[in-house]
C-alpha cells in the first residue's frame, strides 16, 4: 500500500515534469514576426490568431458557439478566399485557443502564452466584459491587437487601451435602433417608460437608451430599476401604467424579462410598442407566453435571416467581405453538426476573424500599428453587418443591432431596413385583443 | 526545541518560492503561469491559517478577498487625483486589510460561537449577503462594480500601469505568500498555536482546561481574513484592473481554497504550498493541452489524490518522515 502511494506520487511528479518540459521545449526558433516598417516586410507562411475561449464554466455555451463561428470563418478565409492577401502572398490563417473556464485567473497567463510561446500575432478577447478587461493589460503590454467579440460594455473602451477594438455593438447601442424604428414609424409617439434590471449590463444598455431617446426628442416619463431575480413586478408596473407611456422598454435577463411581459398582461398595461432585453429573442419566450408574446420586440446582435449581403453592401456603398449567410451556415454546420443553428455569438466571433483578415489585406502589412491605423478608416460589411470603429477608442460604431418582433408565432427581423425580413407591426395589439386571439400579423 | 528547529519548516517553503520565482524570471513566457500558480498557493496559505489550525470550514471566505479587492479599487479610484504615485497602492493595501479584518471581526464574533456544520452554514450566508448588500445598497459602484484600468493609466502612465498589472501585482502575491508562511509558523510556535491545536482536537476539553477558545479562534480568523484581503487587492484588483461584484463574491474560490488545503494537508505549513502547486499546475497545463476537457481529467485526479492521501500529501509524508526530516515538515 505504501509503495502504491509513493508510486502514485512519483507518477504524478514525472507526469508534471513532462508537461513542464513540453512547455519549455516549444519552438522558439521562429521569432515573433515583428514586421519592419520597410516595404520589404517579411511575410510568414501563416498568420496565427490566438484567443482564450470559455469552453467550460458559466459562459460555456457562448464559448462553444464562438469556437464554431471562428472555425467556420477561418475555413472560409483559407479555402474559399484562398488565404489572406498580404505582400503579394496568399497567407493562411490559423487559430490557437485555450479554455479560460469563464474565470479571470487564467486569462492573463493564457493570453501571454499565446503571445510569447505560440507567437500569436493577433488576439481575440475572451467572452464577457470582465474577462476582456482582465486580458487587456497583457495585450497592451505586448502591443498586440485585441479584438473583443463578446465584451459589450462601453466602459472597456473608456480606459484608454489603444489596441483593443470591438466587433459587436456596445451595450449602449442595444435599444437605439428600436427607438429609431418607433421614431420612423410614428413620429407622434413621445412618452417612454424604462423598467430594467439593476445589473452592470442593463444599466449600460439603458443609460445609452436614455441618451438616444432624449436626442430623438422622446420624453422619459418613468425610469425604474428592479433587483436581480425579481418575483413580483406589479408595484413597479402599476407606476408605469399610471404614467401611461406610448412605448415601454426594459428587461435584463431571461426570467425577469418573461415576468415583465406576463405581468404587463395581467395588469393590461398597454403600449404602442414594447421592447424587452434578451428574453423575447429566445424561442422559449413564445413557448411560455403564447400569443401574449405577439408584437413584443427585442434587440439582438444578429440572427439567421438578416439580409446583410453583397447587395445590401452595394446599397450602402461599402465593400462586402466574407461568406454570404448561406455559405456561413454551411461552413458552420460542418463544425457544429447539422442540427445546431448558430447564435449571434458564433456570428460575432466569425466577424472578428473576418475583420482581421480584411484589415490585414487593406493595410497590406502584418504590422500591428499599421493595421490599427488602417482600421480607423476601414468600413465594410460581413454577413454579421457593418464594421466600423471609433478611431479614438476602438469602440464599434458601424454595426447596428437588429430588432426582432414576434409576428404570428414567428420571430421576424423588422429593423434596420437593410437587415429586415418583415415590416414592423405598429402599434401592437392590446392585451385584450391578444387574449381574443389577435396576432401581430398583417 | 532550538530556534533552528522551530523555524526549519520555513526553509522548504521559501525554497519552493525561490524556485518558482526563478522559473518565472528566467524562462521566457513563464511569469504569468507562475503568477497563476502562486495565486492558488497563496490562497491556500491564507486559508490554512484558519481552516488548518482550527479545523473550522469557512464557506464565506471569498468575501474577504472581495472586500480586499474593493479596498484597493476604492483607493485607486478616489485618490487618483491626489498625486500619490505608488503611495496609492500602499493605501489600497492598508484599506484592504482594514476592510477585510473589520468584516472578519464582525462575522467571527458571532459565527465562531457556533461549531462544525453550523459554523459552515452561517458563513455561507456572509458571502451572498454581502454581495446583495453591495448591489442593493448601490455602494462602491453597485452592480456595475469599479473599473480602474483608466484611472491606473492616468496615475502611472501606460507603461507603468501595465507593469503594475503584469508584474508588481504578482510580486505582491509572492510577498503575501512569504508573510503568510511566517505568520503560520509564528502562530504554531506560540501559545496560540498550541491552544488552536487543542481546539482542533477537542474543543470542549480545551475549554475545560481554561483556554479562551473564542479569543484564539477569532485571532486566527482575523489573521487569515487579512491575508485574504491582501490577495484580493493585489491578485484581483491590481492585476485584473476591475472589480465586478458577480466576479469577486464567487463561492468557487472558497471551494478551491478548501481543495488546495485538503489536498496538501490541513494544518501543515507545507500543505497549502504542495496543494497549490498540484492544483495550479494541473489546472494550467490541462487547460492548455486539453482545452475544454481539463475539468473532466482534473476532477478524478483530485479524487484519486485525496483517496490516496486522506491527510493530504504533506500529512502523509509527515507521518512517514523520520528524525531530522520531520522538523522540515510541519
Amino acid at each position: 500500500m505504501r509503495i502504491a502511494k509513493f508510486g502514485l506520487l512519483l507518477a504524478l511528479i514525472v507526469g508534471l515534469a513532462f508537461l513542464g518540459c513540453a512547455q519549455q521545449e516549444q519552438p522558439k526558433a521562429t521569432p515573433t514576426p515583428t514586421p519592419a516598417a520597410t516595404p520589404e516586410e517579411k511575410i510568414p507562411d501563416k498568420i496565427l490568431i490566438g484567443g482564450t475561449l470559455s469552453l467550460t464554466g458559466k459562459y460555456s455555451k457562448e464559448g462553444q458557439m464562438s469556437l464554431w463561428g471562428i472555425q467556420a470563418a477561418i475555413k472560409w478565409v483559407n479555402d474559399v478566399h484562398g488565404g489572406v492577401n498580404v505582400g503579394g502572398k496568399k497567407v493562411k490563417l490559423e487559430f490557437k485557443y485555450y479554455d479560460d473556464e469563464s474565470k479571470k485567473e487564467a486569462v492573463q497567463s493564457l493570453v501571454e502564452r499565446l503571445i510569447t510561446s505560440d507567437n500569436a500575432m493577433f488576439l481575440l478577447a475572451p467572452y464577457s466584459s470582465g474577462l476582456t478587461l482582465a486580458g487587456a493589460p497583457i495585450a497592451d503590454k505586448h502591443k498586440v491587437l485585441y479584438m473583443s467579440h463578446g465584451g459589450a460594455s462601453d466602459r472597456i473602451f473608456e480606459q484608454g487601451y489603444a489596441y483593443v477594438v470591438q466587433t459587436l455593438s456596445p451595450a449602449s447601442e442595444y435599444m437605439a435602433p428600436f427607438l429609431d424604428m418607433v421614431k420612423a414609424v410614428d413620429p407622434s409617439a413621445k412618452k417612454v417608460a424604462m423598467v430594467y434590471e439593476d445589473s452592470e449590463f442593463s444599466k449600460a444598455v439603458f443609460a445609452g437608451a436614455r441618451k438616444h431617446a432624449e436626442e430623438l426628442g422622446f420624453e422619459i416619463v418613468l425610469e425604474k430599476t428592479y433587483p436581480k431575480n425579481p418575483t413580483d413586478l406589479t408595484p413597479l408596473l402599476s407606476e408605469v401604467k399610471a404614467a401611461s407611456p406610448d412605448i415601454i422598454i426594459g428587461g435584463g435577463h431571461f426570467a425577469d424579462g418573461q415576468l415583465l411581459a406576463s405581468q404587463m398582461a395581467d395588469l393590461k398595461l398597454d403600449a404602442k410598442a414594447i421592447s424587452i432585453l434578451v428574453a423575447p429573442a429566445l424561442p422559449k419566450f413564445y413557448e411560455a407566453l403564447g400569443t401574449k408574446a405577439e408584437g413584443i420586440c427585442a434587440p439582438g446582435q444578429w440572427e439567421v435571416g438578416v439580409t446583410y449581403g453583397p447587395e445590401a453592401a452595394k446599397k450602402s456603398g461599402i465593400d462586402y467581405f466574407g461568406p454570404s449567410q448561406d455559405e456561413f451556415l454551411n461552413l458552420f454546420h460542418e463544425f457544429a453538426g447539422k442540427d445546431t443553428m448558430p447564435s449571434y455569438h458564433a456570428a460575432e466571433a466569425a466577424a472578428a476573424i473576418l475583420a482581421y483578415a480584411k484589415a490585414i489585406e487593406e493595410a497590406n502589412s502584418l504590422d500591428t500599428d499599421k493595421i490599427r491605423n488602417t482600421m480607423n478608416d476601414l468600413r465594410f460589411m460581413t454577413f454579421f453587418g457593418e464594421w466600423k470603429i471609433d478611431p479614438a477608442t476602438g469602440k464599434q460604431i458601424g454595426h447596428k443591432m437588429v430588432i426582432f418582433q414576434w409576428q404570428g408565432g414567428e420571430k421576424k427581423i423588422i429593423w434596420p431596413p437593410s437587415a429586415a425580413n418583415a415590416e414592423p407591426y405598429y402599434p401592437i395589439p392590446t392585451w385584450d385583443e391578444k387574449a381574443a386571439g389577435k396576432l401581430a400579423k398583417k | 526545541m532550538s530556534f533552528f528547529d522551530k523555524y526549519a519548516s520555513l526553509i522548504p517553503v521559501l525554497l519552493i518560492y525561490v524556485v518558482l520565482f526563478a522559473i518565472g524570471i528566467l524562462v521566457p513566457g513563464m511569469w504569468q503561469p507562475v503568477a497563476f500558480i502562486m495565486f492558488y498557493i497563496t490562497l491556500g496559505q491564507a486559508f490554512n491559517i484558519f481552516l488548518g489550525l482550527t479545523g473550522y470550514v469557512d464557506f464565506g471566505y471569498v468575501a474577504f478577498l472581495a472586500l480586499g479587492a474593493y479596498g484597493m479599487a476604492i483607493a485607486v479610484e478616489s485618490l487618483g487625483g491626489a498625486n500619490l504615485g505608488f503611495g496609492i497602492i500602499l493605501i489600497g493595501l492598508v484599506l484592504a486589510i482594514v476592510m477585510a479584518s473589520i468584516l472578519s471581526l464582525a462575522v467571527g464574533a458571532v459565527a465562531l460561537r457556533l461549531r462544525g456544520a453550523y459554523f459552515a452554514i452561517a458563513t455561507i450566508g456572509v458571502n451572498e449577503g454581502f454581495r446583495y448588500f453591495v448591489e442593493g445598497a448601490r455602494i462602491w459602484g453597485g452592480s456595475e462594480g469599479i473599473i480602474i484600468s483608466g484611472a491606473m493609466r492616468n496615475i502611472f502612465g501606460r507603461e507603468t500601469a501595465n507593469f503594475i498589472s503584469t508584474f508588481v501585482s504578482d510580486i505582491l502575491v509572492f510577498i503575501i505568500a512569504i508573510l503568510a508562511a511566517i505568520v503560520t509558523v509564528l502562530i504554531m510556535n506560540r501559545k496560540m498555536g498550541y491552544a488552536l491545536m487543542a481546539v482542533r482536537e477537542d474543543e470542549d476539553a480545551a475549554k475545560v482546561m481554561g483556554i479562551n477558545v473564542t479569543k484564539y479562534k477569532v485571532m486566527a480568523f482575523i489573521a487569515s481574513a487579512s491575508f485574504a484581503g491582501l490577495i484580493g487587492a493585489s491578485a484581483w484588483t491590481l492585476k485584473m484592473t476591475y472589480v465586478f461584484p458577480s466576479d469577486v463574491f464567487l463561492i468557487t474560490y472558497t471551494v478551491e481554497a478548501i481543495v488546495i488545503v485538503m489536498l496538501g494537508g490541513a494544518g501543515t505549513l507545507m500543505g497549502p504550498v504542495v496543494g497549490g502547486l498540484i492544483y495550479g499546475i494541473l489546472k494550467y497545463y490541462l487547460s492548455i493541452t486539453l482545452p475544454g476537457f481539463q475539468l473532466i481529467i482534473l476532477a478524478p485526479l483530485l479524487v484519486v489524490i485525496v483517496i490516496a492521501f486522506p491527510e493530504g500529501v504533506v500529512g502523509a509524508l509527515k507521518r512517514k518522515a523520520r528524525g531530522n526530516a520531520r522538523k522540515y515538515l510541519r
